[in-house]
């Protein structure tokens, strides 16, 4: 039986700041659903903003660096996928605001 | 799966010279050109000279070092051989300084100018074919960089023809091989770079999505037969081919246009900053130098000729590739000084890494100087045209300094 929760997840992706846009991947909307099985085990899905981000593979790695500090989680995967294609009204309303969409 | 590794980003301090020379002989083109008339000829030496200063050592020294970085995002794996970039700056900062120096006092340096400029875009265009042969997903932009690179090769093949010729004395009609050689570099080349490299950057920095990308595909497909319809009728001396040929560019122009005006639309960032601000300005030089050129169809004035060319090259290309140097620069910087450092301690934004006030201080003085500078042209007003210059040079003057400011952030 594992404790951590999707809660916990998102709490610790929070941490992850896209430099582009400045704000964390969570409130961007790119993190898409956190599945963790009985072992502790964490599949994170999520998305980028776009296909042709240069920090990539940089970012997958702070996700995954970011859950493995939640106490008891054990492996850690992040799987990038493109759909649902992301966009602008996945972000938190504060996002949209900030970037000048109201 | 899509992804671009941390070997596929070339280091920093290969890119970093196409940047530094790029932005200098920007800054010292436009000091240049107040010791230029603006009622001289298209074909005189003096304009021939600074065009290759402006367009050699800004325009394609910056493309390159973009390149360097923007390639495997675009084509979605890493450089053939990224090293050889290390050898494609010197190379052509020594050819540029060769070539213009014939053009302006010894003319006998312009073959081995020629040749510098030859050989370093030849290893350039080497490592992007070899690199694109590894390519798997052909997007559209992979196609435009292909086309672009074909172009290019032929382009810089007839200008070192053309170097031979005036050289040693060889008898060929220039003003037809210069006008091909002309269309091949910015409309082949460089505009056809442009539209492909627009569809991944202007999305990415606007954060655009959903929008339909017929017009650009359309753009690119229609510009590819523009350029040759334009030489080929060129060179055999075709003129109603030729008037046809530039209608077709300005159909694929109207396309790209109305491609930008979709992106823009569906937006999500819609707070200006430095780069939105250059890219509306860039966009606006190319419609000027749309309509003008139009015009120029039916009227044949030098000085008409000289204003498009004028708002094409400091306007359109200039603002285009200034404007996505406050993003390439401090992304690079950010990648290179503070990616390692992320969880670790608290580390920039990338908009916390450009030097506001100076950008907008560059922006303004060149926006101003480029449209009054361009309006001189037409009129064939030496003081108009000065008076413009002189707020060029100082908006030059900004960008060098917010080069060095972003490449020294620490």
């Amino acid at each position: 039986m594992c404790n951590i929760t999707k809660e916990q997840v998102y709490k610790a992706i929070e941490s992850v700041i896209d430099p582009e846009v400045g704000f964390n991947l969570v409130e961007l909307g790119l993190i898409y659903d956190a599945i963790i099985d009985e072992n502790c085990n964490v599949k994170v899905v999520m998305t980028l903003s776009t296909r042709g981000c240069p920090l990539h593979q940089m970012l997958t790695q702070w996700v995954q660096d970011a859950v493995k500090k939640i106490d008891g989680v054990n492996e850690v995967e992040v799987e990038v996928v493109w759909e649902p294609e992301w966009n602008i009204s996945m972000a938190a309303e504060h996002v949209k605001k900030a970037l000048g969409m109201e | 799966m899509f992804q671009i590794s941390k070997d596929y980003a070339p280091p920093f301090k290969m890119i970093e010279p196409f940047f530094v020379l790029g932005s200098i002989f920007y800054f010292l083109g436009t000091i240049i050109l107040l010791f230029l008339h603006p009622k001289s000829g298209h074909f005189d030496f003096s304009i021939v000279g600074w065009a290759h200063w402006f367009l050699l050592g800004f325009v394609m020294m910056i493309i390159f070092g973009a390149m360097a970085q923007l390639v495997p995002v675009v084509v979605e794996v890493g450089h053939f051989a990224v090293d050889l970039y290390y050898i494609i700056w010197p190379l052509l900062l020594l050819g540029v300084l060769g070539m213009v120096s014939s053009f302006w006092f010894a003319p006998w340096l312009l073959p081995y100018g020629g040749l510098l400029v030859l050989v370093s875009m030849l290893i350039f265009l080497f490592e992007t074919f070899m690199t694109l042969k590894k390519a798997q997903n052909i997007t559209l932009t992979v196609k435009t960089v292909y086309w672009a690179n074909i172009f290019l090769l032929i382009g810089i093949l007839s200008g070192f023809f053309m170097t031979l010729a005036i050289g040693n004395g060889f008898d060929i009609n220039l003003t037809k091989w210069l006008k091909a050689h002309a269309m091949l570099v910015l409309g082949g080349y460089v505009t056809l770079t442009i539209i492909g490299i627009s569809m991944v950057l202007l999305p990415m920095f606007g954060l655009a999505h959903g929008f339909d990308d017929k017009p650009v595909n359309r753009a690119f497909k229609v510009m590819i037969v523009g350029v040759i319809l334009y030489v080929v009728s060129t060179l055999i001396s075709f003129y109603f081919a030729t008037m046809l040929a530039w209608i077709v560019i300005f159909v694929a122009i109207a396309n790209y246009f109305y491609q930008i005006y979709l992106i823009y639309k569906v937006r999500a960032r819609k707070k200006e900053d430095i780069w939105s601000k250059s890219m509306f300005a860039g966009f606006f030089s190319l419609a000027l130098a749309f309509i003008f050129g139009f015009f120029n169809l039916f009227i044949e004035s030098e000085q008409l000729l000289l204003a498009v060319a004028w708002f094409l090259i400091v306007g359109f290309f200039g603002f285009l590739i200034t404007g996505h140097l406050y993003k390439i620069i401090p992304f690079l910087v950010w990648f290179e000084r503070f990616s390692p450092l992320v969880g670790k301690q608290k580390v920039p934004m990338l908009h916390e890494m450009v030097p506001v006030r100076d950008a907008e201080f560059e922006f303004y003085f060149s926006a101003s100087g480029v449209v009054i500078a361009g309006f001189g042209l037409m009129l064939g007003s030496e003081d108009i045209f000065k008076g413009g210059v002189l707020l060029l040079v100082v908006g030059a003057f900004f960008l060098v300094k917010s080069v060095f400011w972003m490449l020294r952030f620490k």
